[in-house]
């Protein structure tokens, strides 16, 4: 039983931590209808970022938040301005292509620099410290204060994005482009703040997720996938629904836990033959799919 | 037998009743106009006749066959056509290859297609623009080629969705006896949705009215427009309290 | 017998561009005949493995429109197939050819029909799902050697072997390739002038437009899926053959799937010879940065980054591909500009 809690709970604190990454991925998509293949690069870069001003400055990584969301922010305004601006103007599959020309970019050049290793954060505050919550469940405080400040995070740009005139600008460019600009919104500049604020928020979450996940140059596809799977979930465009979304993802990444629980309490010899452990990932494409196929507004989405 | 059957069609898009109760036929061989207001209804209702929507409740005969349920292509196949008003930047295909789209509804061959597509666009008038896209040709021209492509499916009647749209006067004029031409020597039914009026009036042997989702007047052209409702719902009540005053 | 007549007839391009390709033509049969080295032919063989990728794809995304980056599955599919008959039944090649292919076309099929419900993005990244997903199967399932893949070990078989498809040297592979190659090639241009080819064209411009027309576009997507899957499929079984060592990284990583997209595109999309050129240059232009540069210590990577970068600025620029800027000045010089 405990390892079934253990479970959901580790999945749904994961959960918020992927949430962000959605995030950004929801409001470039809502903004200019296009699709990021290096998103999930932003959040490796964000990753890198984390552990390397924690390394550099002693300081607790957790600290390095802020550093992480600017490089993030700057490189989604660089991104826009030297690649995506173009790439709007071309057909599908330019966009589809040419995102995933600079994922391949960001990911060679970290490897260039970085190295192949996987790397980890070993120092800090929290490291190694864990909370155990009763009836067995254990939660390493890594993990809870990551999942505590994706939270504070999530609901700060909820608020930019509805109570301040920048963000609803961005949400008046979401919805009709070509009204807005009639409002006197530059398309331009509120494109160009959508991929900053998705590179942010990417890089943020990455900074918040290496504090449990190790690092290495090519875990960025699979985050893309993960974030793809929950925006399709949650509705492409809904800020609301990145959060749920995150949730279900993230517990769905925890299923080996489950499985495994299950298979101990009913003791179901066949399904212990079955390295669900392997299939994490996989059961995240099959959920795209799956959705995609079945409901493809999402929970709550407005855009199809 | 009418060769369209229209019987009490309704079509609501979720709060609101776009076509409500809507029932008239179209014979073989005429042509009639579907007229009103802005907002009306008839692109809608061309669309549920088309198959393109699926009505809330009401049916559609075409020959004699139910079509009600039927999907937009299934319909196209049975012989009942349709233009769109959106012309797009259609980047890739020139006017030859267009109008052969339509062609290949009736055969697989590329050579049958081809000499098809040829005979319809001389009887159009469009076979010097063969090999241009359809960016390069003004939009008189733009409207045959879509007229082309459906008459090369070999229908029996073609649903025209405001084709006199973005018209000057003389091309009116060259689409009036176009579509006569079409009506006559090729024996395609015409139901036509317009906001041009000399075109529905010239062309028509009956008109339809529609106003905010209903049929209000139905019959001869020159009848229907003295009729007290029409001139309502086109110009309002204060004109023709007017127009009656001064009678 | 029409069809036939048209999958070889050229006609409707100019002359410049016939004996272009005759030439290319008479090269590409004549080639091993000259020195070159095995690097060259390598390099060679896998130009024309593309190209035949890249026409496949092409069908459903460069005439159709619709962008399908999965295809690396059905590589895995044909590769696998052959491979797993050869190592545990001795079935030759030309049987387990055909069989890949079923398997291919029937997997593609039934993933076809949901897919094709979904559009632009949301159908690419659904391709890419299909595929990662059967690439994560693979890669777990014993039944195939999972992770470390399969290998074929030409010293249990006697080459010259034309059953199986092993030999010693590569002009044998050559020209079993350059054999696939022409086919393909008829068949595109037959494809081309086809009813289906003209179906997807006008999917490609209005779905609506089209179906107004009577095509059940639906199916006519499928359908057309399932042709790029055939192509990809034989391909994918001489591949296993050729390569010999399979593993699902090397076969069905996205990485692939992208690639063959990317070179149907940078030659042309929708276009005839659009694949080819495309294949004509990215893959030795690949091959050989990968020699220069990624083997060079401690510059891990640096062949992708200018890879990448060839990406993107074709992307931003000229995403009609080299095939699109030849028409373009040929429009312009037809109206006199």
């Amino acid at each position: 039983m405990e390892i079934l809690l253990s479970a959901l709970v580790s999945g749904l604190l994961l959960g918020m931590v992927l949430a962000i990454v959605a995030l950004g991925l929801t409001i470039i998509f809502g903004v200019m209808d296009m699709v990021n293949f290096a998103h999930g690069e932003y959040l490796m870069i964000g990753m890198y970022a984390g552990l390397l001003t924690a390394q550099v400055t002693g300081m607790d990584p957790l600290f390095s938040l802020p550093v992480a969301a600017g490089i993030g922010f700057l490189l989604g305004l660089l991104c826009y301005y030297g690649l995506a601006k173009f790439l709007l103007r071309g057909p599908m599959v330019a966009q589809l292509l040419g995102t995933f020309g600079l994922m391949l970019f960001l990911r060679n050049l970290a490897l260039l620099l970085m190295g192949s290793e996987d790397r980890a954060i070993h120092k800090g505050i929290l490291v190694g410290k864990s909370f155990e919550v009763g009836m067995g469940v254990v939660l390493p405080a890594t993990k809870l204060a990551a999942a505590l400040l994706a939270v504070i995070a999530f609901v700060g740009i909820w608020l930019i994005m509805n109570r301040t005139k920048i963000g609803k600008a961005l949400t008046a460019t979401a919805l009709n482009a070509e009204g807005a600009r009639y409002m006197g919104i530059q398309t331009e500049w509120m494109n160009a703040l959508a991929w900053g604020l998705g590179g942010a928020t990417a890089t943020l979450a990455g900074a918040l997720l290496v504090n449990f996940w190790s690092v290495n140059p090519f875990v960025g596809l699979l985050f893309t996938m993960i974030a793809f799977t929950i925006v399709a979930l949650g509705g492409f465009g809904s800020v609301p629904g990145a959060f749920f979304a995150g949730l279900v993802v993230g517990t769905i990444t925890e299923f080996p836990g489950i499985w495994d629980s299950l298979t101990y309490t009913f003791q179901i010899k066949w399904m212990e033959q079955v390295p669900m452990t392997s299939f994490k990932y996989t059961l995240v494409y099959l959920a795209y799919f799956l959705i995609m196929v079945l409901r493809p507004r999402g929970l709550f989405g407005w855009k199809q | 037998m009418s060769l369209l059957n229209v019987q009490g069609v309704t079509k609501d898009f979720g709060g609101l009743r776009a076509n409500y109760d809507i029932s008239f036929s179209v014979e073989e061989g005429e042509i009639v106009g579907l007229i009103g207001p802005n907002g009306a209804g008839k692109t809608t209702l061309f669309n549920c006749i088309a198959g393109y929507f699926p009505v809330t409740s009401g049916q559609i005969f075409f020959e004699g066959k139910d079509i009600t349920l039927l999907k937009d292509f299934e319909i196209a196949r049975l012989g009942l056509a349709r233009t769109f008003q959106v012309y797009g930047a259609s980047g890739d295909l020139n006017v030859l290859e267009n109008v052969m789209v339509g062609a290949f509804l009736k055969t697989a061959s590329r050579n049958q297609a081809l000499e098809l597509s040829r005979k319809i666009m001389a009887f159009m008038g469009i076979e010097a623009q063969a090999n241009s896209l359809m960016t390069e040709i003004p939009v008189a021209a733009q409207k045959r080629v879509t007229l082309a492509t459906a008459l090369a499916t070999e229908p029996k009647m073609i649903l025209l969705d405001e084709v006199a749209a973005g018209l000057n006067p003389s091309e009116i004029e060259g689409l009036i006896s176009l579509l006569k031409k079409i009506n006559q020597e090729k024996k395609v039914t015409l139901l036509l949705t317009e906001h041009v009026m000399e075109l529905v009036m010239r062309l028509s042997k009956r008109v339809v009215v529609l106003e905010s989702g209903r049929k209000i007047a139905e019959g001869d052209p020159q009848e229907v427009i003295k009729n007290e409702q029409v001139i309502r719902a086109y110009l309002g009540e204060s004109f023709l309290k007017r127009t009656s005053e001064q009678v | 017998m029409e069809a036939i007549k048209n999958a070889f007839d050229f006609s409707d391009f100019p002359r410049l561009d016939r004996t272009f390709a005759g030439l290319v033509a008479l090269f590409l049969i004549g080639f091993p005949l000259f020195p070159h080295s095995s690097f060259a032919m390598a390099t060679m063989i896998q130009f024309l493995m593309f190209s035949v990728y890249g026409m496949g794809w092409n069908t459903i995304g460069g005439y159709g429109g619709q962008v399908d980056l999965g295809k690396a599955q059905y590589v895995g599919i044909g590769a696998y197939t052959t491979a797993v008959l050869l190592i545990r039944w001795d079935i030759p090649f030309w049987f387990s050819m055909p069989l890949g292919l079923l398997l291919s076309v029937g997997w593609s099929f039934i993933i076809g029909y949901p897919l094709f419900r979904l559009k632009g993005h949301y159908f690419a990244i659904a391709t890419i799902a299909t595929s990662l997903v059967l690439k994560d199967i693979f890669e777990i399932w014993t039944f195939v050697g999972a992770a470390r893949g399969l290998e074929i070990s030409p010293i249990k078989y006697k080459p010259p072997d034309f059953y199986r498809l092993i030999f010693r040297e590569d002009v044998y592979y050559y020209y079993i390739i350059l054999g696939i190659f022409f086919v393909a090639l008829f068949y595109m241009n037959w494809f081309r002038k086809s009813r289906l080819g003209f179906q997807l064209r006008s999917i490609k411009d209005n779905e609506d437009s089209a179906r107004s027309l009577g095509i059940d576009v639906h199916w006519a997507k499928i359908k057309t899926y399932a042709v790029a899957t055939a192509f990809v499929s034989v391909v994918g079984s001489f591949h296993a053959c050729y390569i010999k060592n399979i593993e699902p990284e090397d076969t069905m990583s996205l990485d692939i799937s992208v690639l063959i997209a990317l070179m149907a595109m940078l030659g042309g999309a929708g276009s005839l010879w659009g694949p080819i050129i495309g294949a004509a240059i990215l893959i030795p232009l690949k091959s050989y940065l990968k020699e220069w540069l990624g083997a060079s210590a401690g510059l891990v990577g640096i062949d992708l980054i200018i890879y990448s970068t060839i990406i993107m600025l074709v992307a931003a620029f000229e995403p009609r591909g080299i095939w699109g800027i030849v028409e373009k000045i040929r429009r312009k010089r037809r109206k006199g500009l």
